[in-house]
């Protein structure tokens, strides 16, 4: 239970953490620490049963049994030796950071700070590859937004950063799948010791080029290493933490973790040997060529990672010890650095080597930390730098392979040294030494320098009782490589070759320093043609470019573009689905009845009138004869309620369509020829498709098992006789809310469309204008007919539209149908008044669409009651006497229809036809003035339309 | 055979219309289009089959099937809802209906 305790508590601490800030600002750090360095304890108390007896700390709890993705977690030697640098140098880092910051608020920092702690304790004790992933991907999250938090200039860098990490997760996640699917369990340790990674060399080799390319982007190895050195946009604690001890070892911990199943692949010896050495040599060469420490640190930081990389792709228990030990060294040696670094940089304001000069006199403490860990660094003695380079060249000298393989090895390994060894004296004499300059300054309090004070007499003590590690490393070779270490860590172990490697080094390098005016002429050139930003950023805007391209091809307004392809290719399919030749079983029965000719015929007359019709108004008037036959066609198919949604349908089209059609043109824009007859080749293939798609693939085959069966069963199962209806409310109730919600958030967006840009002026270039004033203009005389009649016959569809939704069930009826009846209503109402303003439409339609889908779904839960959601409850009501009334919730559903529809009705009649509203008071109903019938005047409110703030204060009066 | 004829023609009318430039020919092709799509679903039923499915008026045996019809209630109350959307569009804003550059 340790595990999810302390991974909880990371959490908890993450989310604490603003909460802290917000009452200490930047002194939260201390107490963060300290819960650090509590959470390592907790660690710590089972610490000796790992590394001592071998036992592992494991846990596991279901996450996606489906899957077989669990929540798995195990603690081993190697992940304790990552614990103890994400609880250890973090709580150092939180110590460091509630000093180093100015004063002030920090909350996003430290959340995100202890949000990755937690992220990377979870990546190295997850026994589930899935889970590791996503802590994986975690970190570099944080990573990125920990770098972008810095500022403006930190935004590429950021994005770089994340990119590259990212394709490397992805890479990972690639690796994931393949081991998931090949192994068939997604347990990490399961995985590891299956005999798959021996036996199928084919299998082992893909994954391990793929963890490869995610170790490599993460700890920034050739040719991802550019990534470490941009990434110093971040603060110098980040830097320290996270692009230092923890994160960029992500990298070397997967490497390592996998180690025992790849590390006698040929392929994953060969590329981390050849790929680490050729980032540890130019890593080296970079640093000695920067003058910005902290730039300097970051390329030092590459190479030492090249280092771990070469020596986990040697393979033997030596260099997997050597792993061990070195990544504990350079998180040491490296995060005290950077943290003095920041100290530099904060109390001299510089971080230039050029500018830096002799602060040893004047800051004696802080140049001796520096100087200490900078000594580990190069490999002097007695520092756990040295140990752990002796180690490194121990493991080189067993490279796999041919005979001369291991000197080979060996060899560049020790000119990377030499090369460490010339820049860690580079930056301890360019800051430190030389003549001092700004005798002014001081040396900073005390409680700044200790955490790095820790780190680096950590490295002094370690040196001398290295063997204080020997059973955390025995552990390590153990995980790593399945057989105990006999490691012993010690300064002097006899005259084994290493050591002359080590002399060579140091002499060579004291020769370097010497003669580092001359070195620093040699390199004062760019060394590669490229820069690895350089490269990414061509790479990146190519991308986008390209992008660019293909997006061009579709990138237009115009509708045509985007419909007469798909329309098209379909027809196309079809064409091409002929010229295959399908077979067609024979009707059934006859399938045609002489009277739908007559439609047919009533059809082709109506559209091809509207395809030629250049007034709106006749394309609209044939618009309705088409919606009508449609709707007599459905009634001959023996669907009345399906005929009579679309007759009311197209009523109401047509009404909403007139309001439109007022503010637009009389006329249709013209059409060119060319146009004409494109669009009419693509209609008619289009056409010919539908109908041969239609002829040969429907109707030729008895009722369907669904159809006979509701129609059998519905009356049992619902107490329904219209089965339409109830397929609609019982059956298949789930498809009318989803139905419902379409229709609800169709009305809302016509509100919010016209809410953002407003309608059209209405009556342009009326021909009633020039009878404004006359008897023919007068649109109070004009509707008197209208009034006359809407004045009974409103209230009379209202009514009819009630029964129709109670009848529903067993009629021709039903939400649906009712309420286009009582919306009809309505815009009869609205019609036959002389003004807008004077029409009885003022309802929340808002409020309606939302109680309508709110009542729909409530009922819904209702359902529960019955063991599922939508299912009617039933119950007979006693009404008087013998006879009961059968109520079933589905009509409370179809009710909840009735009133979305109705809202969606009179939200568009409301917005559509708001034209003659005067808006003199934002907001405000009452002084919304009617215009004088006559249309004389002219609405200012109205006629502004262009404003959308003025019609978002009629909507907004119109919900109160 | 009539019905295949039927939607042919919506299809055709519909397709046309939406190649047009204006917005409201483009939502009244839209329309067309939508009575064509709606009459495909009955017709996934038996257009041999053509009672109500009116259980205690229809002779079950040429009742027509209900479940297409449910889908197309469902799909003209959708539709309607796109259309007054579309006609919504069409008077928004500034100028006409045109979805193109005048250029």
């Amino acid at each position: 239970m340790v595990l999810p305790l302390v991974l909880s508590l990371l959490a908890l601490v993450a989310l604490a953490a603003p909460m802290l800030d917000r009452f200490l600002g930047r002194a939260a750090g201390w107490p963060l620490a300290v819960v650090f360095l509590l959470l390592g304890a907790i660690i710590a108390v089972d610490a000796p049963r790992i590394v001592t007896h071998g036992e592992d700390i494991e846990f596991s709890a279901p996450w996606m049994p489906t899957f077989d993705v669990s929540f798995n977690l195990l603690l081993d030697g190697t992940g304790l030796l990552f614990v103890v640098l994400v609880l250890g140098v973090g709580a150092l880092i939180m110590g460091y950071s509630a000093q180093y910051f100015s004063r002030g608020k920090h909350a996003d920092y430290y959340f995100l700070m202890s949000l990755f702690a937690a992220a990377m304790f979870g990546l190295v004790i997850a026994d589930d590859v899935v889970l590791l992933f996503v802590f994986w991907e975690l970190t570099t999250i944080c990573s990125f937004f920990l770098i972008g938090r810095t500022g403006l200039t930190a935004n590429k860098p950021a994005v770089r950063t994340l990119l590259l990490t990212a394709a490397g997760g992805l890479a990972l996640l690639a690796a994931v799948i393949v081991m998931i699917v090949h192994i068939g369990t997604a347990q990490l340790s399961v995985i590891l010791a299956d005999p798959a990674w021996q036996e199928d060399p084919a299998f082992a080799t893909t994954v391990g080029v793929l963890i490869i390319i995610a170790a490599f982007t993460k700890s920034a190895q050739f040719p991802f290493h550019y990534w470490l050195p941009d990434a110093m946009a971040a603060s110098t604690p980040v830097s320290a933490y996270l692009h230092a001890a923890a994160m960029v070892k992500a990298g070397i911990y997967l490497l390592m973790r996998f180690s025992p199943a790849l590390a006698d692949n040929v392929t994953w010896n060969v590329a981390l040997i050849g790929f680490g050495l050729l980032t540890a040599i130019i890593g080296a060469l970079f640093a000695l060529q920067r003058h910005d420490l902290k730039e300097l640190l970051a390329y030092s930081t590459v190479s030492q990672l090249g280092f771990l990389v070469a020596v986990i792709g040697i393979g033997t228990p030596a260099a997997l010890a050597a792993a061990g030990v070195h990544t504990l060294a350079h998180a040491l040696f490296k995060a005290t650095l950077f943290m003095l670094v920041g100290v530099i940089d904060r109390e001299v304001g510089s971080r230039d080597i050029r500018r830096l000069t002799g602060l040893r006199r004047v800051m004696p403490i802080t140049a001796a930390l520096a100087a200490l860990s900078a000594l580990s660094m190069a490999g002097v003695p007695p520092l756990l730098g040295f140990i752990s380079k002796e180690k490194l060249f121990a493991g080189f000298l067993e490279a796999p392979g041919p005979e001369f393989a291991g000197p080979l090895v060996g060899a560049v390994a020790v000119v990377g040294a030499v090369l460490t060894f010339a820049y860690s004296f580079r930056i301890v004499y360019g800051a430190f030494g030389g003549p001092t300059t700004q005798t002014k300054l001081r040396e900073p309090s005390l409680v700044l320098l200790l955490p790095a004070a820790v780190s680096s007499i950590a490295g002094l003590v370690l040196g001398f009782y290295a063997g204080w590690l020997d059973l955390l490393i025995d552990r390590i070779v153990l995980d790593t490589r399945g057989i105990p270490g006999e490691v012993h860590l010690s300064l002097w172990h006899g005259l084994a070759p290493e050591v002359y490697m080590s002399a060579i080094t140091i002499a060579v390098g004291v020769v370097l320093f010497v003669k580092r005016e001359a070195i620093d002429r040699l390199l004062d050139r760019p060394l590669f043609p490229v820069t690895g930003v350089g490269v990414f950023e061509r790479c990146f805007d190519g991308t986008i470019a390209l992008g660019a391209r293909v997006g061009d091809l579709t990138r237009t307004n115009a509708p045509t573009r985007h419909l007469a392809l798909p329309v098209a290719l379909i027809a196309v399919l079809t064409g091409a689905v002929l010229v295959g030749g399908i077979g067609v079983p024979p009707f059934p029965e006859p399938v045609t009845e002489p009277v739908d000719w007559l439609l047919i015929g009533l059809l082709v007359v109506g559209i091809v009138g509207m395809v030629i019709a250049k007034s709106r108004l006749a394309a609209l008037a044939l618009l309705g004869v088409v919606g009508f036959v449609v709707a007599l066609f459905f009634f001959l198919l023996g669907a009345p309620d399906v005929g009579l949604t679309q007759l009311l349908v197209e009523v109401l089209t047509v009404v909403v369509a007139v309001l439109i059609l007022r503010r637009l043109p009389t006329l249709f824009h013209p059409t060119s020829r060319a146009r004409k007859g494109f669009a009419a080749v693509v209609a008619l293939i289009a056409g010919s498709a539908a109908a041969l798609g239609t002829y040969a693939l429907t109707g030729r085959r008895e009722i369907s098992p669904a159809g006979e069966y509701f129609l059998r069963e519905a009356e049992e199962d619902t107490g329904g006789t219209n089965v339409v209806n109830t397929i609609l409310v019982d059956y298949r109730a789930l498809d009318t809310l989803g139905e419902l919600t379409v229709l609800g958030i169709a009305g809302l967006i016509i509100i919010a469309v016209l809410d953002s840009s407003g309608l059209l002026p209405g009556d342009r270039g009326s021909r009633v204008a020039t009878f404004s004033g006359t008897a023919i203009g007068s649109a109070t005389g004009n509707t008197v007919l209208a009034r006359t009649v809407g004045r009974w016959l409103a209230p009379l569809l209202i009514l009819l539209s009630l029964y129709l939704l109670l009848r529903g069930h067993d009629e021709p009826g039903g939400g649906f149908i009712s309420a286009l009846v009582g919306g009809a209503g309505f815009a009869l109402a609205y019609l036959s008044a002389p003004s807008a303003a004077a029409a009885p439409i003022r309802w929340p339609y808002v409020g309606l669409i939302a109680s309508g889908i709110g009542l729909a779904t409530l009922t819904g839960v209702l359902g529960f009651a019955d063991g599922s959601f939508l299912r009617p409850l039933h119950a007979d009501v006693p009404l008087f006497g013998d006879v009961t009334y059968h109520f079933t919730t589905a009509l409370v559903f179809d009710v909840g229809v009735y009133l979305a529809v109705i809202g969606v009705i009179i939200a568009a009649l409301n917005r559509l036809g708001i034209e003659e509203y005067e808006v003199t008071d934002r907001g405000s109903m009452d002084n919304r003035q009617p215009v004088p019938p006559d249309g004389q005047a002219e609405s200012p409110g109205g006629q502004d339309t262009a404003d959308p703030a003025e019609t978002t204060s009629v909507a907004g009066g119109e919900q109160r | 055979m009539t019905l295949a004829l039927f939607i042919g023609v919506l299809v055709a009318g519909g397709v046309y219309l939406v190649l047009q430039r204006g917005m409201v020919r483009i939502t009244f092709g839209f329309v067309l289009l939508s009575h064509g799509a709606n009459l495909m679903l009955i017709s996934a039923g038996v257009a041999a089959r053509r009672d109500e499915p009116l259980v205690h008026l229809s002779d079950l045996a040429d009742a027509a099937d209900a479940l297409p019809q449910a889908f197309a209630l469902t799909a003209i109350v959708i539709a309607f809802s796109i259309t007054i959307y579309m006609l919504a569009l069409a008077g928004a804003g500034k100028g006409d209906d045109d979805t193109e550059d005048r250029t």
